[in-house]
């Protein structure tokens, strides 16, 4: 079903959202550096923001989550955990390329022997309403990773940005309950058309580009590889990229505490901290920054792969743009598939 | 006198020149420089180890990373580092700190013509930026459908505004004619608004920026002046700080950094670029570095020859705020 | 909202009894029993796996389960002091409530070994998970499930030996054969003296329908590894427990991956066959 939200009706409809639910949306934290956050006041969203620079998975996967609070009464510990979500959500103008990613972290944290409640709670009580991206950057790939600047996988409701309005398509279950919504009218044809020709400008933007295809099995030949060694050379193992990829997983559970109480708490983590793998016995796994690059490129493009038959890469070119050495991973792509010729 | 774009010519042929008498001879293992990175406005650290190789070596007005901070994975090697003037401060104060032997590096000094701020660059235009080029002391912008000429002078680093020492200090060769030094006795804008601000204010103004923090310390990586093995906020025994996003934990990282860097910060901005939520942080080490200046009379890396002032004990050294 | 089991809360147990293994007092087992009889009878386990013990306020750490599933009515973990978790825990007193999340991992692989010999080679504190595996096999119930036991088991020192008296009834029974020994033995120290790959080579068993399970330090390993190839043992049939720093347990946090696999739960138990394929990240 396709609608359209006028915006002058925008912030009314934000109310309307808010009424109901606890809205997510882009706000821009200061001039150059944006983040997805919960919405307390409707005038905070800012849709114009290309992409955040903290990825939409966090909506679901927060950088740093309570578990669950203790309270210790003589010898005996009582525990309450956090997990239940108290009200449903709405993400709200999401790109394609994060909401990929999401389908990608479901693999990790539903499982079939473990379920992560944490994060699948907050999924199943998530609407999602992504939006397209009408102006790609020269730095996104999603088309070379199954994905594309107006695919509609994983969207409960979808926006196109028309500038007077936006189109919104109603793509699920979830998105036809949002039908009755009192802001919604009917687009005319030439807006139609008009929404269909912006994506058609925008997939030409973003052509296939980089050559993912058999990356995996180039991969299982490389594991000792002296390219390893020359790859990283100028990675400074700031973490950048790890903390802003959408796809990536990797947390750290530490307790926090007063005498008597306190929490366990979960916060992101990221395979380049040198203490990452260390073992209490002082043996480190992976010493230097080359194995520790090798870990993050391998679980991308090769173990991932292996265990969930997708690249855990959605192309969303926010390592290159923030890397502050210039890392660009499609390069790195194309040399990989060259065998490690740079 | 060259503008911008000459000199930058200039000097580019000569580190290649130099580059490769320094890897011919053996003199050097390997080269740290920069190459041509695959988006406009930026500039990549490149490694070059063969005579050929050293074609890869450019020069411009995007050369901004401080190569120092690669020094400490090297050790190993006979490096020959490309610097600026700031870089070659870092250089100076890590020498103190004994960080590699005497003759293990060969510092190629590039007298620097302050680089340009990417970002400020790219929030002056709505597209995105597809094609650069620099002419004359011009810097022509491309994008999609427009095109413009900036003056580089008014789209400089806040550090390369107020930097001083351009031309690096005990550089085994110069690859130009030395730039003056900056009669700039103005301190960092930010920082006198700064210091109009009472303690109040300025510890908003401070939340706020760190508010937005999100413990990645890419400006830990970035800063050649942090190598420690073992970083304080990574130490669980005793554990000072957690890990999280409590605004307390955040604040006391970034103090705690910034005081890490007194008497040692050479005013480089490589934390600030590297920060990927834009986060304003050199006032901090500026306002350090200042009362450094005042308190002790020292710059980082100006003198090679003056200790570090919080190494060091002096009968001198102020005494009135012991009560 | 379906309520979903968590597996990231602990189950409350409460330390039974404590005690010292070692000489150098860094190593003690613990015993632990559930506060919950129906948490009790729920917890199904595998010689082989781990649980991950909790000390609310310190953390988490993971340990091999020392005793056997036929030891009904407690859970035993044999605890290293190393970090702060772990000293935490060597404080415990007796009545004290912490917290169990498991059984996690694959465990050793039970089935392959009916009807088969198994050769078991553990050396220092690595053993804990061997003696699950052993007291298993040797239990009546059990004990025909698998042909003949033969344990080359090893330490420093006589001190630093685990589970003295375990040892020392095993030693007198006549179907299992035992071998202990010590690098550097003391004055009272009246059996074996010599490294474990050469108390190994001197015992030489047979690889014949023989499976090998191997747990020790890496220095030991890698000396021992040699001698169960002159023996010929090919990798299918040699099994190790791996040790990687892991935090959630349940292959999530992306921490103790090796390859593609993860120790927590694919693992801790591997084979030679497997470890050959994986890179070298351990």
């Amino acid at each position: 079903m396709k609608l359209k939200l006028a915006k002058k009706n925008f912030i009314p409809f934000l109310q309307s959202l808010m009424d109901e639910y606890d809205l997510f949306a882009p706000v821009r934290l200061a001039e150059g550096a944006s983040a997805y956050k919960k919405i307390d006041q409707p005038e905070e969203v800012d849709l114009s923001i290309r992409n955040p620079q903290k990825p939409a998975k966090e909506i679901f996967f927060p950088q740093s989550e309570i578990m669950f609070r203790y309270e210790k009464a003589g010898k005996e510990n009582r525990i309450t955990s956090t997990e239940e979500v108290k009200r449903n959500r709405v993400l709200l103008g999401a790109r394609p390329c994060d909401i990929q990613a999401f389908a990608l972290i479901d693999q990790v944290f539903a499982g079939k022997d473990y379920t992560d409640v944490y994060y699948l709670n907050k999924r199943k009580a998530t609407t999602v309403i992504g939006m397209g991206c009408d102006g790609p950057l020269s730095t996104c790939f999603c088309s070379s990773l199954n994905g594309g600047p107006f695919q509609r996988e994983g969207s409960d409701l979808f926006l196109t940005d028309l500038g007077e309005s936006y189109l919104v398509e109603l793509l699920t279950e979830k998105g036809m309950a949002f039908q009755k919504n009192k802001f919604f009218e009917k687009p005319t044809d030439k807006e139609l058309a008009f929404a269909k020709a912006i994506e058609e400008k925008s997939a030409v933007k973003v052509k296939v580009s980089v050559p993912v295809d058999g990356i995996e099995k180039r991969l299982d030949e490389m594991v000792e590889s002296p390219y390893w060694v020359r790859v990283q050379e100028k990675c400074l193992g700031c973490r950048v990229c790890t903390y802003l990829c959408p796809t990536c997983h990797c947390f750290d559970i530490v307790d926090e505490a007063l005498t008597k109480k306190g929490r366990r708490v979960r916060n992101w983590d990221s395979c380049l901290s040198s203490l990452y793998s260390q073992e209490t016995s002082g043996h480190n796994p992976r010493p230097t920054n080359r194995e520790r690059t090798r870990q993050r490129l391998m679980h991308k493009f090769n173990y991932f792969p292996k265990n969930f038959d997708r690249i855990a890469c959605v192309g969303c070119g926010r390592c290159i743009i923030y890397c502050p050495a210039h890392f660009d991973i499609r390069q790195t792509i194309k040399e990989i598939q060259k065998g490690g010729d740079t | 006198m060259l503008n911008t774009e000459e000199r930058s010519k200039a000097i580019q042929a000569k580190i290649r020149e130099k580059a490769k008498e320094l890897l011919s001879s053996k003199k050097v293992d390997l080269i740290i420089g920069f190459g041509e990175g695959t988006l406009p406005l930026r500039t990549t650290p490149i490694f070059v180890r063969t005579p050929e190789e050293a074609d890869r070596l450019i020069w411009n007005s995007f050369c901004e990373n401080n190569l120092a901070t690669y020094l400490h994975k090297l050790s190993q090697f006979k490096i020959g580092l490309v610097v600026k003037g700031c870089d070659a401060r870092s250089v100076v104060a890590l020498s103190h700190e004994k960080r590699f032997k005497p003759d293990q590096l060969f510092l190629i000094g590039v007298p620097c013509q302050r680089m340009v701020d990417r970002r400020r660059v790219e929030k002056a235009f709505e597209g995105e930026i597809l094609h650069v080029s620099e002419q004359g002391d011009e810097i022509i912008v491309e994008g999609e459908d427009f095109e413009k000429t900036l003056k580089r002078e008014d789209f400089l680093y806040p550090c390369c505004q107020v930097c001083i020492h351009r031309t690096p200090l005990k550089a085994d060769v110069l690859v130009g004619d030395p730039v003056e030094e900056s009669s700039l006795v103005k301190v960092h804008a930010d920082m006198e608004e700064f210091e109009k601000k009472s303690p109040e204010e300025r510890w908003r103004y401070f939340e706020k920026e760190v508010g937005r923090c999100i413990r990645c310390y890419a400006c830990r990586e970035a800063c050649p002046m942090c190598y420690c093995t073992e970083c304080f906020v990574d130490s669980s025994n005793p554990k000072w700080i957690d890990k999280g996003l409590s605004p307390s934990d955040i604040d006391f990282y970034h103090i705690v950094r910034a005081y890490h860097q007194s008497g040692r910060c050479s005013g480089c901005g490589a934390c600030e670029r590297a920060c990927p939520m834009e986060i304003r942080l050199t006032y901090l080490t500026q306002k350090l570095n200042q009362d450094a200046k005042e308190l002790f009379g020292f710059e980082t890396g100006a003198d090679p020859d003056a200790p570090p002032p919080l190494s060091t004990y002096d009968t001198d050294d102020r005494q009135e705020f012991i009560k | 909202m379906s309520h979903m089991k968590n597996p990231y809360l602990p189950i409350p147990a409460v330390v039974k009894s404590a005690l010292v293994e070692t000489s150098d007092r860094m190593l003690r087992t613990l015993e632990l029993r559930f506060l919950n009889e129906e948490d009790a009878q729920t917890f199904g386990f595998v010689p082989g796996q781990f649980c991950e013990l909790s000390l609310f306020g310190k953390g988490e750490a993971p340990f091999g389960i020392a005793s056997s599933p036929t030891e009904k009515g407690s859970l035993k973990f044999t605890i290293n002091k190393a970090g702060v978790v772990t000293t935490a825990l060597h404080h415990l007193e007796e009545g004290t409530e912490v917290g169990i999340r498991g059984p996690l991992g694959n465990g050793y692989p039970m089935d392959l070994f009916k009807g088969k010999n198994v050769l078991v080679i553990g050396g220092g504190f690595a053993f804990t998970t061997l003696r699950s595996l052993i007291a298993y096999f040797l239990h009546p119930e059990n004990r025909n499930k698998v042909k003949d036991i033969t344990v080359v088991y090893g330490a420093r020192t006589p001190g630093l030996l685990l589970y003295k008296q375990e040892l020392a009834g095993w030693e007198k029974r006549s179907d299992i054969k035992l071998v202990v020994t010590v690098d550097q033995g003391d004055k009272d120290w009246k059996g074996k003296v010599g490294l474990v790959p050469n108390v190994l080579e001197e015992t030489a068993p047979s690889s014949e329908n023989t499976y090998a399970v191997i747990c020790g330090p890496p220095v030991m390993i890698k000396f021992t590894f040699p001698k169960l190839m002159a023996l010929r043992f090919p990798n299918e049939r040699i099994y190790t427990s791996l040790e990687k720093r892991m935090k959630c347990g349940i292959g999530k946090c992306g921490r103790c991956n090796i390859g593609h696999l993860y120790v927590c739960k694919d693992g801790p138990v591997f084979s030679y066959a497997q470890l050959e394929k994986l890179p070298k990240d351990y």
